[in-house]
């Protein structure tokens, strides 16, 4: 139960930002908005132990509950505050149907389930009674001793010895390796894991892309070339049989590929039409005489070769364009 | 540096040793007869296309004589050894110029000797 309770514990300090924001322009006390929002910049800027840091949302929940039924005085350092919700705690009892209304009053306030955290937060109070109850019984009052004393998963100092000392194992085997002592860190890690808490955004995303730009910059030396040159070189052994031998001569070139592809090489993907009606390349040329005469024979020709791309049909038709453009003027003279 | 030094051992090693892939490698022709059809083959198929256009604007009735002379001596400026006229089919183990079967490039000496030793595909003796 107090495991379910803990991710609806760290959803509250965020939504008891949202309500203390609410709360305070609910209520007038204009002079509790700026220790309020210190006290939140700090708590959320705080590394602390997770109990610590319960303990400080619980206070945090009574403070709010406390503001919501009557107003404050100036407070200015947390450690005021701190004590302000102490003395709240060994008042607990007379204000408890006043907290139960203003955890009623803060439950409704806030955007989550409101019975859920309304039934959370009257726990929280009752936990915090047993605790005030133990204090009054201890007497000395010690923050430290109730941080220690409130935590909800308590190791008690002889158990966390245990654990320490058993994670160190000095005993021997007979082999002489250490003993053991077993999987503890996922048990300790339970109350606080990983992924949970608010971002601290101390580190930011190293950017993948300069990374990339940076290894497409330097080009391979001389010497890296030399170097995979000698490793193919080495690498590349003789053929074992037949099969490899002509696989490397496929590979080469020397040998074609089977079955047999009349087309290999061939790799023209131009149309019919672009074979045949080849007359859109004479618009350089005269439209009367010899020249174009000799230059539809030549059309006629190539639109009936079948063994010609369409390129080289092209550069045949620009070089005799070229070479007639060369001896023009020899033209003219006749 | 450690690159380059490891790249000079492989070299000198590859010097003393044999080469890896051992294949039947032609650097050398049969005999300089040969090498000069050789050339003469290169040179043809570099100049196969323009001497095919120059060759097309003198043997045809249309286009005006001026201009056929001046592309006969302009197909006559080219190199000599361009032309295919001067390749000659010879044979490709021996260089062997007469007696050479186009199917398989071969002579005939060399031809029955292969097919006697049955490494001819397809070749049987005749019999009939």
């Amino acid at each position: 139960s107090t495991s379910s309770v803990l991710p609806a514990e760290k959803d509250e300090p965020t939504a008891s930002t949202d309500s203390t924001a609410k709360v305070a322009s609910k209520s007038q006390g204009s002079t509790a908005e700026t220790p309020k929002q210190k006290l939140l910049d700090i708590i959320g800027g705080m590394k602390v132990e997770v109990s610590y840091r319960k303990k400080l949302q619980q206070l945090k929940a009574h403070e709010i509950k406390k503001r919501a039924t009557n107003k404050l005085e100036d407070q200015d350092s947390e450690g005021s505050m701190l004590r302000k919700a102490k003395e709240d705690i060994q008042r607990g009892k007379p204000l408890n149907p006043e907290l139960v209304e203003a955890a009623s009053a803060v439950a409704s306030s806030l955007p989550l389930n409101k019975k859920q955290t309304e039934s959370e937060l009257l726990a929280q109070l009752r936990r915090h009674e047993e605790t005030t109850d133990k204090q009054k019984k201890g007497g000395i009052i010690n923050i430290r001793n109730v941080i220690s004393e409130m935590s909800i998963k308590r190791q008690s100092r002889a158990e966390r010895g245990v654990r320490i000392s058993s994670r160190i194992s000095l005993e021997m085997d007979e082999d002489g390796q250490r003993i053991r002592p077993g999987r503890f860190a996922p048990q300790s890690f339970d109350s606080r894991s990983l992924k949970v808490g608010k971002r601290l955004n101390i580190f930011t995303k190293v950017s993948t892309e300069t990374e990339n730009a940076l290894k497409t910059v330097s080009s391979p030396t001389i010497w890296d070339l030399e170097f995979a040159k000698e490793i193919a070189a080495i690498t590349a052994q003789p053929p074992r049989n037949g099969f490899e031998e002509m696989i490397q001569w496929t590979k080469e070139g020397i040998l074609w590929e089977f079955p047999v592809d009349n087309e290999a090489g061939m790799e023209d993907d131009a149309e019919f039409h672009e074979h045949i009606f080849l007359e859109k390349h004479l618009k350089d040329f005269p439209k009367q005489g010899p020249i174009r005469h000799f230059m539809e024979l030549v059309i006629c020709g190539l639109s009936k070769n079948p063994y010609l791309s369409v390129k080289q049909k092209v550069e045949h038709i620009e070089w005799f364009q070229k070479y007639f453009d060369e001896k023009k003027e020899f033209l003219q003279e006749i | 540096m450690a690159a380059s030094v490891l790249g000079w051992a492989l070299r000198a090693a590859r010097q003393v040793l044999p080469s890896a892939c051992t294949r039947q490698v032609r650097s050398y022709y049969v005999d300089w007869r040969m090498l000069r059809d050789v050339k003469r083959r290169k040179l043809a198929y570099e100049y196969a296309d323009e001497r095919l256009r120059i060759n097309a604007i003198r043997k045809n009735t249309i286009l005006p004589k001026e201009l056929q002379e001046v592309a006969d001596k302009e197909i006559a400026a080219l190199p000599r050894d361009s032309c295919p006229v001067r390749i000659r089919n010879r044979c490709v183990l021996t260089s062997r110029p007469r007696g050479v079967k186009r199917r398989w490039r071969l002579s005939r000496i060399v031809f029955r000797h292969f097919a006697d030793h049955a490494q001819m595909s397809g070749i049987q003796r005749a019999m009939w």
